[in-house]
Order: C-alpha cells, then sequence, then structure tokens
C-alpha cells in the first residue's frame, strides 16, 4: 500500500483523533489561563499561608511526571468510587477524557502561573506609580497597567507552554482517551503499519507550526508598541 | 508675600516624618501651596526632596504627620494606609511627573494622555479625545499623538507625562525632577512648557537642580537638607541673602556646575 493510500485510509480516524488532541490541549490551557492570573497576584503579594500552600502544588505540578500525575487521577479516583458516586461527581471521574483535562488544566496552571509571575515582577515600576498617582484603584491599575504589560513580557513563554502541553497531551491515550496518539495506537495494532506513526508525527507538527505561527502574529502585535522601528 | 492661612491653601503638609527602616529621612516636614505659587524645592542628592514630593500624594506613606489636599486632610499614624478610597480621591487632584517618565509604554501618546480622564473621571472618550488632542497639541505634540513612547524623545515623553497630568486638572501638579534624566539640548523644551503652566498661574511643586528655572520661575524656594526644610522664601532673597552655611556652599556649588 503506497503512503498516499494509507493515508487516505486512516485520514477520517486521525483527523477525529486531533480533534481530541486539540480539544484535550485546548480546554487545558484555556482553563487554566482563567485561574493563573489570580494565583500569581495570590504567588507575589498573597497571606502566607496562601501562598505556602500554592507553592507546594506548583512544585508538585512541576516536579513530578504529567504521567504519574494522570495515573493519579485516573485509577486513583476508580479507588474511590463509592465516594465520588456519593458527592455526584462519579460520572465525571468514570471519563477518561474528563480525568485528562482535569490534569492538564492543573499542570498547565502551575506553569502558567509561575511565566505570569515572572511577568509581572518585570514590569517596570514606574509605570505602576504613575498609575496610582493618577488616582487609579488597585484593580484598574492591574486591568489597565499591570497585567497588559505582563502578557506582553509573558507572551513567548506562554506560547511555549501551550506547545509543550500538546504534545504531552499525547500521554492521554495511555489512560484510554482516543486522542491523535490514541487513534494512531489503535490504527497499528490493528495493521502494524508502521507509517501510521509517521502520518501523526506530520499532523503533530502541521498543528505545531500553525499554531507558533499564530502565536507570533499575535505577539508582533502585542509588543510592537515596544519596538522602536514599528514597521508592521 | 502676605502670610498664608489655612483657608488659602490648596495643598498642605503638616509635620510630616518618614522612615524607611532605622533611617529617618523627613524629620518634620510642613509646607504649604496656595493656589498659584510655584514651590522650587532645593537639596543635595540624599536630602529626601523625593519622598516628601512622593509623601504629598502617597506613593510613599508617612509615618506621621498629615496632607491635605482640597480641603480634605488625612492623617498618618504609624506608617499605616488609612483609607485607600481617600488616597484615590486626593491623587485626582493632584499630578505628578516624574524623572523618568514612567509613560505607558504599550499606549500612544493620545491614549496615555486620554487614560486618566477615561479611567478615572468617567469622561466619555469622543471628549477625553478632544481634550487629550488640545493638550498634546499644546505642549507641541501635535503630529505625534499616535506615536507610542518608545518612537519619542526623552523630552516628548515629559512633555506627554505633563499632558497627561493636566488632563486630570489637578490643583496642584508635582515635578520631581522633571529634566533630570534629560539630554542637556531638550531640558529647554521640557522647562519652557513649565514656565507657560507657571504663567497660567498653575499651582505646581518642583523637585529640581534647575538654579535657573527656581530663580526666575518660581514664587517660593524650598531647600531641604538632612531632612528638613533649612531655607524657605522668595527666590531674590533666598539666593542673594542665604542665611544658613550649607544653603550658601550649595548654591556657590551650582554656580561653579553652571559655569
Ligand atoms: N524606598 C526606599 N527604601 C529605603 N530607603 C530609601 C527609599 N527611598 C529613599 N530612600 C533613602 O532616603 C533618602 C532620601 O532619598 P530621596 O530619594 O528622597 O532623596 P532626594 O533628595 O530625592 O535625592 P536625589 O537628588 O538623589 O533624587 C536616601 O538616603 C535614600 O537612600
Ligand atoms: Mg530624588
Amino acid at each position: 500500500m503506497s503512503l498516499i493510500e494509507s493515508l487516505s485510509a486512516n485520514l477520517p480516524k486521525l483527523l477525529d483523533g486531533l480533534e481530541t488532541t486539540l480539544l484535550l490541549t485546548g480546554l487545558g490551557a484555556a482553563l487554566a489561563a482563567v485561574f493563573s492570573p489570580g494565583l500569581a497576584l495570590i504567588r507575589l503579594g498573597g497571606p502566607t499561608p496562601a501562598k505556602v500552600l500554592l507553592r507546594i502544588y506548583i512544585s508538585f505540578m512541576r516536579g513530578t511526571p504529567l504521567l504519574a500525575q494522570l495515573f493519579l487521577v485516573f485509577y486513583g479516583s476508580g479507588q474511590f468510587r463509592a465516594e465520588l458516586t456519593a458527592l455526584g461527581l462519579w460520572s465525571f471521574f468514570r471519563d477518561p477524557f474528563n480525568c485528562a483535562v482535569l490534569v492538564f488544566v492543573l499542570n498547565s496552571c502551575a506553569y502558567q502561573t509561575e511565566i505570569l509571575r515572572g511577568g509581572l515582577q518585570a514590569v517596570p515600576p514606574g509605570e505602576i506609580e504613575a498609575a496610582r498617582a493618577i488616582g487609579m484603584t488597585r484593580a484598574q491599575v492591574l486591568a489597565r497597567v499591570t497585567f497588559p504589560h505582563a502578557y506582553r513580557i509573558a507572551w513567548p513563554a506562554l506560547g511555549n507552554e501551550v506547545i509543550l502541553l500538546m504534545k504531552a497531551s499525547a500521554l492521554a491515550s495511555i489512560v484510554t482517551v482516543f486522542d491523535l496518539m490514541g487513534r494512531t495506537r489503535q490504527i497499528f495494532s490493528r495493521s502494524f503499519e508502521f507509517s501510521v506513526y509517521f502520518e501523526a508525527a506530520a499532523l503533530y507538527l502541521l498543528i505545531t507550526v500553525v499554531f507558533v505561527f499564530l502565536w507570533r502574529q499575535i505577539e508582533r502585535r502585542l509588543t510592537r508598541p515596544m519596538r522602536r522601528t514599528q514597521g508592521n | 508675600m502676605p502670610p498664608k492661612t489655612a483657608t488659602d491653601l490648596v495643598l498642605s503638609a503638616q509635620d510630616i516624618h518618614k522612615s524607611f527602616g532605622a533611617q529617618e529621612v523627613l524629620k518634620g516636614i510642613t509646607l504649604g501651596a496656595r493656589n498659584h505659587d510655584v514651590i522650587s524645592i532645593l537639596g543635595t542628592s540624599g536630602s529626601g526632596k523625593s519622598t516628601f514630593l512622593r509623601c504629598l500624594n502617597c506613593l510613599e506613606i508617612p509615618n506621621s504627620g498629615s496632607v491635605a489636599v482640597h480641603g480634605e486632610e488625612i492623617v498618618f499614624r504609624n506608617g499605616r494606609i488609612g483609607d485607600q478610597r481617600q488616597i484615590e480621591r486626593m491623587r485626582r487632584h493632584l499630578g505628578m511627573v516624574f524623572q523618568q517618565f514612567n509613560l505607558w509604554t504599550h499606549r500612544t501618546a493620545l491614549e496615555n494622555v486620554m487614560e486618566g480622564p477615561v479611567q478615572v473621571k468617567r469622561m466619555a472618550k469622543p471628549e477625553a479625545r478632544d481634550l487629550a488632542e488640545a493638550l498634546l497639541a499644546r505642549v507641541g505634540l501635535a503630529d505625534r499623538m499616535h506615536h507610542y513612547p518608545a518612537m519619542l524623545s526623552g523630552g516628548q515623553q515629559q512633555r506627554v507625562a505633563i499632558a497627561r497630568a493636566l488632563a486630570m486638572e489637578p490643583d496642584v501638579i508635582l515635578f520631581d525632577e522633571p529634566t533630570s534624566a534629560l539630554d542637556p539640548e531638550l531640558v529647554g523644551e521640557v522647562l519652557k512648557v513649565m514656565q507657560d503652566l507657571a504663567a497660567e498661574g498653575r499651582t505646581m511643586i518642583v523637585v529640581t537642580h534647575e538654579m535657573a528655572f527656581a530663580r526666575d520661575v518660581s514664587t517660593e524656594v524650598v531647600f531641604l537638607n538632612e531632612g528638613r526644610i533649612a531655607e524657605q522664601g522668595p527666590p531674590d532673597k533666598l539666593f542673594d541673602h542665604p542665611e544658613t552655611e550649607v544653603f550658601a556652599r550649595f548654591i556657590s556649588k551650582t554656580r561653579r556646575d553652571i559655569a
């Protein structure tokens, strides 16, 4: 069978997997992005107990393998089936996709919080003072000056984090999620066609390239004000 | 000069004390500004000029003393922030121009000037835009409105910063060495704008090393030394007949620097 024929035969399944991969990564990264700004603020200036808890959480998430975290939630939740059922949560944990999303949110949130913390610390203090001096409330200073600036600084690193998450999402196939990797393994186990792995790799590469391109476009726009030559 | 009475004062600071750790930087400073006053604050490096100015709008919280703006008084005890809302309200009456300009780098000149009126005063955007355009034109930047700060020279950035302060229609504008970060050839354009503001009758408190400005533009000069006011009065009197040894040395030294 030629590569083209094999690809066209596998493509529907692979695209179905690709959709799951994108959903898994997108949901994970986006939900993490909802929580990271607040957590980054606590990390910098919150009450001490909250700071300590946050540091423990971040160290755990960054210091243990993602696969171990996936197993912990996926198999761990099975151990507590009765309790989770009583709480009405079992239907959530029964679905491996949900478990994977939960782990990705928790994991990516730890990384994003740290990235954003760095961004916040790099905002020029003078710009914050100017905002305070003009009579802005604390919330206004954050919304109008601190975060817009911090995100511009953090943007490239955040994009990197999303790419890493996307590639790491292949691990979800191990807990029986049929993402791109899951579909690929399924096809291979039936046909022993090695080329399907190349096809999957090409698809991963494709989405990474497209993502990097889009992210760079936004980055250019965001950082245009900071460049001395302001073409494009 | 007629004596100042409490009711004349748009801004007054009473017995301001400020320490950083064990170091007492301000040791009881009392100063009042009436409408149309232009007060120059002089002093050697480290004498507490910036700290005092920053206490006036609570960028530093004094350990004790009080500041009254527009009839509203804030009393400081133990260096704690009392009512954050009150501080925010008070800051709306005070403009501030910084040595390093501190423009918001992600906003154009126009957006920098519009920001305060729109966000703080809740002015409608078209109205704020008109105001900002007029102010930028006044400081000579009609053709730079859509430039980002990175594209402007230091002198231009500082003029945007002045327009940004003016946009809030402050009762008093505080300047902290507004020309010290500028290349010598750019100092003039900023001083010119400040001189125009003084001529217009704006109330200003200016920390400066520009002796000519202190002497020719200000209505009152204050000399800070080691956290205290060592000398205070009309510029002619002070410069021609310094009363203290430190101030005499200070002027002769700056004269030498200029020469
Ligand atoms: N945030 C701070 N923390 C600790 N010490 C400070 C702080 N700000 C100022 N100081 C100290 O307070 C003293 C007065 O500083 P200040 O900046 O008010 O002086 P200045 O008169 O403005 O000097 P310059 O002419 O150099 O600007 C200095 O000894 C300085 O080191
Ligand atoms: Mg200073």
